[in-house]
């Protein structure tokens, strides 16, 4: 059975259980029970109105208000500290940036940090998703276990491997314990973004490969059924059924890695600080050396629309990449 | 079918009648929350009473250390309280913290009215008229008071107005392996005096396996922030200066400043380097792991607090403190000054009452209590005599050393310098450039900076 298109008011009323007028005039013309419906309308959404407030000012208080005067700033000159409140400098701040050699470094180690993290990620999440997809004995504690890291707070997990990374850390015992010498992992600016993007890695490991499982228990089992009776082997199964039926969660989590990955900050202030020699310098943790320590507020949220622009281009090409192959 | 939507589009009936009301009700519930939490918004303030009843004074001290906090909250704070009848809200706020939460507490308007922070932060603060000059109360000093805190007052100047009430005094000596020394045929109670001697002695320290270095003779900071302080030690060491003084130039691109990175560099480089590990912060490691501890080096650079838990935590060893150092033919100086210091927000509504508390807090028996609470230097000289000092070696070392500190400029945008320093620095120690290139580079960002700020 088809409904009727409604206009708002009507699918309202029909949701709630009244019979929807029928397609023609009534439904467009004005009738004696018209003002009727407009008053149970109304109450309906005085209803709505009042559960949806609290969270509709959260919103607008707390997020959208914060992101638009952040976008004014980012056309000021404001420091916290002075009396004498923003100072309107146009697009002064976009323009500093084009030639900032600080920040086209920051965009390039951003960049460096979500396409060495990325794809590994996502490639060991399918291939633990692919793992735990089957029942064995201890499948539960399994996917437990690799979960935990996610539940756990980034802070924390750096504050560990900050010690692993230490001279005298695990990594450097397990070295010494076979005769080889300790590394600096996050002192040499040759292998400190490789040492932050490895605990990146392990960090963002459960929480993909729970997603894509999720993605993989939603893929029919008669799909599968039929490529077997068609004589497909696990390759052409895992090709042509398990890659396009798990397409919309890949691009989920394609899309929320890259928005997480390039706001890397956590990690970066607790394992290096940005360096060394700049290594690891990420865009977000320039916007807070310029926003906190220097009290540049107009050309920090600059920064952090540019690269709020970059993050949307980004993620809009990906998910692009994705889907228009499934087209 | 839902029951709720139900009721909704039936005719007021008794039931939907008090679904209306309910309704109101709810809209009225939130209309309260919102005026509520409006009302939370508009209050707040710098914790003073507007009333003209009880006096209240909210105070932020930076730092996280339990015996400090302990110290303050318990014993501190409630004698002023006794005896001045005001009530003191005393707040502590990370390190880390402290001036990510002053600046929204000044845009907000609820800044407190008493803060503390170090003296690099005061000339920013002095720039955009957020704190009291100080000048008249302290000339309200006795001159015994004035004298007793003759080597802490200018480290709280800018541009020779007293803004920061220094608490403590702050500084950075020479810590040394004893033992190790008489291992090494060295002897512990002729330590070397000049930093060409130090290089000597640390060579003959360092213990190598192959080509990495498994004791260092000598470690010197090197993180971010802290190498900008050992380059200040060694260019002092040199007699250098790090700007002009009228804080408008850097003075650091100088010979004395080449000499004093190259002598840094060669620390950590060649085949007589002596210290491992560039770059690794050993200061903040817990005393455990410090590496004269941990017998990973011989000589390190360390504060006293530090200093007095490295001791604790190797109480068989045979640790002793060296006196400040100075390159040949120099003389002797050491990176040190004024620590952190007391504020009066300048919109505080109870100045005086805020002055009493920093005047309560610079007496004395409290002083010397604060400063062996919390480990550090004594901010007044008479406190050489005062039991904490005659009973800490480390404490009397420090106090012996204090004419020879020297610290940063308190000019305005020095962070962004120091940060612009540091990062030239990291450079010339990863042999990317030259010590005068780096400093050259250096001096020219400084340069920018305090000509924008000045």
């Amino acid at each position: 059975m088809t409904s009727p298109t409604l206009a708002p008011a009507d699918a309202l009323a029909a949701s709630a259980g009244a019979t929807p007028p029928p397609a023609g005039d009534d439904a467009t013309q004005p009738t004696a029970s018209a003002p009727r419906r407009r008053r149970r309308w109304s109450r309906t959404a005085i209803f709505g109105l009042v559960f949806v407030l609290p969270a509709a000012l959260y919103i607008v208080i707390f997020q959208l208000v914060p992101v638009l005067y952040g976008l004014v700033l980012s056309f000021t000159t404001y420091s916290p500290l002075s009396r004498s409140g923003p100072e309107f400098t146009g697009v002064d701040n976009y323009a500093e940036l084009l030639g900032d050699a600080d920040f086209g470094n920051a965009l390039l180690v951003t960049g460096r940090y979500v396409l060495q993290v990325l794809p590994i990620t996502v490639v060991l999440a399918l291939a633990l998703a692919l793992l735990v997809n089957r029942p064995f004995k201890g499948v539960g504690l399994f996917r437990s276990a690799l979960y935990v890291p996610h539940i756990v707070s980034l802070t924390a997990v750096s504050m560990v491997w900050l010690w692993m990374y230490s001279q005298t850390g695990l990594f450097n015992e397990v070295l010494g314990f076979f005769g080889a010498a300790p590394q600096n992992w996050l002192l040499d600016s040759d292998s400190a973004l490789n040492a932050v993007s490895a605990m990146r890695i392990w960090k963002a490991l459960g929480s993909n490969m729970v997603l894509l499982l999720a993605g993989l228990q939603s893929i029919p089992r008669d799909l599968y059924e039929a490529a077997r009776v068609d004589g497909a082997g696990r390759w052409a199964s895992f090709r042509y059924v398990t890659l396009p039926g798990l397409r919309p969660m890949l691009v989920y989590v394609v899309a929320m890695d890259i928005i997480y990955l390039a706001q890397g900050f956590a990690e970066i202030y607790v394992l290096t600080q940005g360096g060394p020699l700049g290594s690891t310098t990420t865009v977000n943790y320039l916007i807070y050396t310029e926003a906190f320590q220097y009290n540049q507020m107009g050309s920090a949220s600059a920064m952090a629309f540019v690269l709020f622009a970059l993050i949307i281009g980004f993620s809009v090409l990906a998910v692009r990449g994705v889907m228009g192959r499934q087209k | 079918m839902d029951v709720h939507s139900t009721h909704a589009c039936t005719p007021r009936t008794p039931r939907g009648r008090r679904h209306a009301r309910r309704a109101t009700a709810l809209l009225a519930l939130g209309a309260a929350t919102a005026l509520a939490i409006s009302g939370c918004a508009a209050g707040g303030g710098s914790g003073d009473s507007d009333d003209g009843g009880d006096k209240t004074l909210s105070v932020w001290l930076p730092g996280t250390n339990q015996a400090e906090i302990d110290l303050v909250t318990d014993t501190i704070v409630p004698a002023f309280e006794e005896e001045t009848g005001a009530e003191v809200e005393v707040t502590y706020v990370d390190w880390g913290d402290i001036s990510t939460k002053l600046n929204s507490a000044f845009a907000a308007g609820t800044a407190p009215d008493i803060f503390g922070h170090g003296p690099a932060a005061t000339a920013d603060f002095v720039a955009n008229d957020r704190i009291l000059d100080l000048d008249d109360r302290v000339a309200e000093l006795s001159q015994a008071d004035r004298d007793d805190l003759a080597t802490a007052l200018p480290g709280g100047q800018v541009d020779g107005v007293q803004y920061l009430m220094p608490l403590s005094l702050q500084g950075y000596l020479v810590m040394y392996d004893a033992d190790a020394f008489t291992a090494a045929g060295l002897d512990p109670d002729s330590p070397p005096t000049t930093w060409e001697e130090l290089k000597d002695a640390a060579e003959t320290l360092t213990e190598r396996n192959g080509s990495t270095i498994t004791r260092s003779g000598f470690l010197a900071p090197s993180q971010a922030i802290a190498r900008q302080q050992t380059f200040a030690t060694f260019l002092f060491g040199e007699g250098g200066t790090l700007v002009n003084e009228a804080g408008t130039e850097a003075e650091f691109a100088s010979a004395e400043g080449a000499d004093a990175l190259d002598f840094f560099t060669s620390l950590y480089t060649g085949d007589d380097a002596v210290s491992a590990n560039l770059g690794e912060d050993y200061l903040n490691a817990p005393a455990a792991q410090q590496p004269l501890v941990q017998q990973t080096a011989a000589m390190t650079i360390q504060a006293p607090s530090m200093m007095q838990q490295i001791v604790d935590a190797a109480p068989d060893r045979d640790l002793r403190v060296m006196p400040p150092l100075s390159f040949e033919g120099g003389d002797p100086a050491a990176f040190g000054g004024a620590g952190p210091g007391l504020m009066i927000n300048a919109d505080s509504k109870d100045p005086d009452l805020a002055w009493s508390f920093i005047e309560y807090m610079l007496s004395p028996e409290v002083s010397t209590e604060y400063t062996q609470g919390t480990g550090t230097i004594p901010v007044r000289a008479s406190a050489a005599e005062s039991d904490y000092a005659k009973n800490s070696p480390i404490i009397t070392a420090f106090l012996a050393a204090s004419p020879d500190f020297q610290t940063n400029p308190n000019v305005v945008g020095w962070v962004q310098v120091r940060d612009a320093l540091d990062k030239q620095l990291e450079r010339a120690l990863n042999g990317v450039a030259t010590s005068q290139e780096a400093l050259d580079e250096a001096a020219a960002e400084a340069d920018k900076i305090l000509g924008a700020n000045g």
